[in-house]
């Protein structure tokens, strides 16, 4: 194998790899609340790779120029392996955009359908309700 | 070189982008020839198999026919008006999925199987489930998963469980059953690469009449069960997002 063909084959699997998506094990609507989107900008803090979900957190910069700390649940790192993820795919410091929906509590918590990076490329796609259609 | 690596690597991406089925593309194709056989002659369903996720036992999917209405009782039909994950979530909390939940579940299940044991060694949260193949009837005590037990009709097997505590939930949206819940499942081996499963729900409390959903698993040489603590970082529930539901003592 070439290597032309390499890296084509590495971006089309990259690609495959983000847009499988990653369910898990409890009721979406037991902690968030699919009415409530929200999109976060911000800088990875700390990425726990643990079951039964993954959890990214990200300093958010607010409107007055201060920092909110955010927490943001992803798939489980079983499904997210097998998909090609690892726990190297996000590191701290990288700049993130994560579209999710926010818990039901009124924390700064969310569930992330989707991780992107500055490039554009998407992380660790998934999130626990399948989309946060399921009751 | 240039230009032809770019518009390969255009095409490569359109073509990948535009494709529906992903995850089809994605799976590598099982192993094909007959069903294995046991030394004993039985059909062998040892492996590690890729199941359908089924959040919902009334909606059709990737290999999976559900039940589109289910038949309620007037017990049954309130308990689902009334439920609400919010107000407690027993798998959230990592309590014990029960028997449907975990076949339903996202993650694969490896087949154990003797010629006196049957046994389904659940990836999610890392459960299993024994069913003895002997003959024996029922034990009594009610328990999470209830007592499996199975039996050889011809070249099917059939696990058969009863005694179930009902405090589980038959899906991940939640659908309810009761103590009185009876489940019948059949599995088939078509090829060496397949499973035909079908799950029957009998439950006289919660269903006028019993129904079924049918499955395709597929076989995954591919592929190892990964340990699956859910206790491990479940901040959800220590952080008091999900609540605990209340059972009686």
């Amino acid at each position: 194998m070439n290597m032309t063909t390499k890296r084509i084959l590495m971006v089309a699997g990259l690609v495959i790899a983000v847009v499988r998506p990653v369910p898990a094990h409890h009721s979406f609507a037991a902690e968030f609340d699919s009415n409530k989107p929200v999109t976060l900008k911000g800088a990875v803090t700390k990425v726990e790779w643990a079951n039964p979900h993954i959890w990214v957190y990200l300093d958010v910069k607010d409107d007055r120029g201060g920092v909110q700390p955010w927490q943001c649940e992803g798939g489980p790192p079983n499904t997210l392996v097998r998909n090609g993820w690892s726990r190297d795919s996000l590191k701290p410091g990288e700049q993130v955009t994560i579209d999710g929906w926010l818990a039901k509590d009124g924390s700064k918590t969310c569930n992330a359908r989707e991780v992107t990076l500055a490039d554009g490329r998407k992380v660790l796609a998934g999130s626990s309700g399948g989309g946060g259609q399921l009751r | 070189m240039k230009k032809y690596f770019a518009a390969t690597l255009l095409a490569v991406l359109a073509a990948v982008v535009a494709l529906p089925l992903m995850a089809a593309q994605q799976t590598p194709q099982p192993p094909s020839g007959p069903a294995p056989r046991t030394p004993s002659g039985k059909v062998d369903f040892s492996g590690v198999w890729e199941k359908p996720y089924v959040p919902d036992m009334t909606k059709d999917g990737k290999n999976q026919k559900g039940v589109a209405e289910l038949p309620f009782t007037p017990w049954g039909a309130a308990d689902w008006k009334s439920y609400d994950a919010a107000e407690g979530d027993y798998t959230g909390a990592c309590l014990p999925f029960g028997l449907t939940r975990s076949v339903n579940s996202p993650f694969p299940t490896q087949i154990i199987q003797t010629d006196t044991y049957f046994a389904f060694l659940f990836e999610q949260n890392s459960w299993f489930v024994s069913v003895p193949l002997d003959g024996r009837t029922h034990r009594k005590d009610a328990t999470w998963f209830g007592d499996s037990v199975g039996h050889w009709d011809g070249d099917t097997l059939v696990v058969d469980t009863a005694n179930f505590n009902g405090k589980t939930r038959l899906d991940t949206v939640g659908h309810p059953h009761s103590d009185q819940l009876h489940v019948v499942q059949r599995f088939t081996r078509p090829d060496l690469g397949h499973i035909s499963y079908e799950v029957t729900v009998d439950d006289p409390k919660t269903f006028t009449k019993s129904w079924t959903n049918t499955r395709t698993f597929t076989l995954r040489p591919d592929w190892e069960i990964m340990e699956y603590s859910c206790e491990e970082n479940n901040k959800s529930l220590w952080e008091g997002r999900i609540k605990v539901p209340k059972y009686p003592k």
